[in-house]
């Protein structure tokens, strides 16, 4: 019993990160400084979600769609803005990510903006492209939304309370609305083509950025002196504090399967049951 | 390596538009059509009406149908049947032109819908108080039932004008169902302090609910944001479109500049998402000081 016609819904949370230590996984610093890449690339990555979703509204000729989108682009910007008063904890703790989230900023409002002097059928070409990027990163934070959801070993490390509400509440809003980016896509073009091409150019610059972001952080954190290394991610992963990457890898196969539907991956049921308890998402209302 | 990417990037998109072909849209989920199969009257000025069709969509409690009425009016109308039988159930109090219009439905009558959808999950975990007031036990009645299946601890207070008025009564689960004539007294005064509550019903209502819970657990259904209280009325000028449209006292900024252009953006329509941001304002709320307010990028 799926519930897979959910209307989604923005949560006007709040969190407090007046009690957030620098290693919020407890003696863990390259699981945390992994996980921060997060709100190294969220936060302008989710603005400009916000931003291409609203350009495409005026093409959506499905009521139903719109409702979705709508929805979508109000958790999306509630995302932005939580996971950006992180980098703002950060900062005033004396760990600047600023040279790093310039360079998103450069990433997302340069790169990806819309390109001048483009025929309105070429500028409207160049959007579809861009929900496509969309639908294939929605994929990776569907499956990564799931994986959170069932970290039980997160709880055992004594993660942070508060950050584990913030990537948990997160991950259930991504499997709420993982369908939405998608259904938006083939909405506007249906062909295959453009769902695997995306996926082949996002897949490598996500991993590479994250690998970017996460030697970025532990360079940045003068408080320990461990490195990121392939060795300390494999075993941070076999404890079950980060995803393997095989099992990553294989959810980027799985994108690429002619039956493939966001709602494959996660369960909506899960995510209201976490949603219904998330001490944030309560205090929403 | 800035560089790098951002010259990959103009080449990717320089290739896309050139040989990236035509865009082949996908097809517009249509609007269902059923046929009314059942109509009675369940309790004074309440209508249930039975809608059937071929392979309806499954639904979960808490889902709502949008009607679309032969006058152009569109109703959403809660579930209120058994998610295991192959009719869709709704009840209908009369309030106005479009609860009249439905009420006028007869059998064999078409009807265009939209949906199921659902905004009022519920997420299965007790303990668990149920609040109904009048219509509202539309969309808590499927709630109470999945829940003394689920063998949960729940309870239900269900209040109304009079008994005869209170649709459903005599469907409701064996159990803690604690029905009230009128509303005096506290509504949650044996509810569990970690259990959820989820209420629908008038706005009085959840007004004393969120007042007595403190809004820890509770959960509700809107289908339209909070009323406008206090709000004056102002003309909004749109600069880029060259137009000036009349908001009155009990609509947003948002509302009346959606009927001159549908697809404007916006989200939670209560001014914390900021989807709807229009240079600096946030339409969905904002109203100006004195009585105009002008948006230069519209």
């Amino acid at each position: 019993m799926e519930p897979d016609n959910l209307v989604l819904q923005p949560r006007d949370v709040q969190f407090d990160w007046s009690t957030l230590p620098m290693h919020w996984v407890p003696d863990e610093p390259v699981t945390t400084h992994v996980m921060n890449v997060l709100h190294l690339l969220l936060p302008e990555g989710e603005r400009w979600f916000v931003r291409t979703f609203q350009q495409a509204v005026p093409l959506i000729s499905d009521d139903t769609l719109r409702e979705d989108v709508l929805g979508f682009i109000g958790q999306e910007a509630m995302h932005a803005e939580a996971h950006s008063e992180v980098l703002d904890h950060l900062l005033a703790n004396g760990l600047d990510p600023r040279p790093f989230t310039r360079q998103m900023e450069h990433v997302f409002q340069r790169i990806l903006a819309p390109r001048p002097g483009l025929s309105e059928e070429q500028a409207r070409d160049q959007l579809l492209e861009r929900v496509a990027i969309v639908a294939a990163i929605e994929h990776f934070t569907a499956y990564l939304g799931d994986w959170m959801l069932n970290a039980d070993a997160l709880d055992k490390a004594g993660i942070h309370p508060v950050m584990l509400d913030l990537l948990r509440w997160h991950a259930a809003e991504e499997v709420e609305h993982r369908s939405v980016a998608y259904d938006l896509m083939c909405h506007l073009d249906r062909r295959y083509v453009r769902r695997a091409r995306t996926m082949l150019l996002v897949a490598p610059v996500l991993f590479w950025l994250w690998v970017r972001g996460a030697r970025f952080m532990v360079h940045a954190d003068k408080s320990t002196r461990v490195r990121l290394t392939w060795r300390e991610f494999m075993r941070a992963s076999r404890r079950g504090l980060l995803p393997r990457l095989s099992e990553i890898f294989r959810a980027f196969l799985r994108y690429f399967h002619p039956a493939y539907h966001p709602k494959q991956e996660g369960s909506t049921a899960q995510a209201i049951a976490y949603l219904a308890s998330s001490p944030a998402a309560r205090e929403a209302h | 390596m800035l560089s790098g990417l951002t010259r990959f990037g103009s080449l990717y998109d320089a290739a896309v538009t050139r040989f990236g072909g035509r865009a082949r849209p996908g097809v517009a989920r249509d609007a269902l059509w059923l046929n009314v199969v059942e109509r009675s009257q369940v309790a004074d000025g309440v209508v249930s009406l039975r809608l059937g069709g071929p392979a309806l969509p499954a639904w979960q409690p808490g889902c709502h149908l949008d009607l679309h009425l032969p006058s152009g009016l569109r109703r959403q109308y809660s579930l209120c049947g058994d998610p295991g039988e192959d009719t869709y159930r709704i009840a209908v109090r009369e309030v106005g032109a479009g609860s009249r219009e439905v009420q006028a439905l007869r059998v064999g009558d078409r009807i265009q819908v939209r949906g199921p959808r659902n905004a009022f999950p519920f997420a299965g975990l007790g303990p668990v108080v149920f609040v109904a007031g009048g219509i509202g036990i539309t969309a808590i009645l499927p709630m109470v039932h999945a829940a003394a299946r689920a063998g949960l601890d729940w309870r239900l207070v269900y209040c109304g004008r009079s008994m005869a008025a209170m649709p459903f009564l005599d469907e409701l689960p064996v159990g803690h169902v604690d029905v009230r004539i009128g509303r005096g007294g506290a509504l949650l005064g044996d509810a569990s302090p970690r259990g959820a509550v989820y209420c629908c019903g008038p706005a009085s209502m959840l007004d004393q609910v969120r007042a007595e819970f403190s809004s820890r657990w509770l959960h509700f259904e809107r289908f339209s944001p909070p009323p406008i209280v206090d709000g004056r009325p102002f003309t909004v000028e749109l600069r880029r479109s060259g137009v000036s449209l009349d908001v009155p006292a009990d609509r947003s900024a948002l509302d009346v500049i959606r009927d001159f252009r549908p697809s404007v953006a916006y989200s939670c329509r209560q001014g914390f998402c900021g989807t709807c941001d229009v240079g600096g304002v946030r339409i969905c709320v904002d109203r100006p000081t004195g009585d105009r307010l002008v948006l230069e990028e519209l």
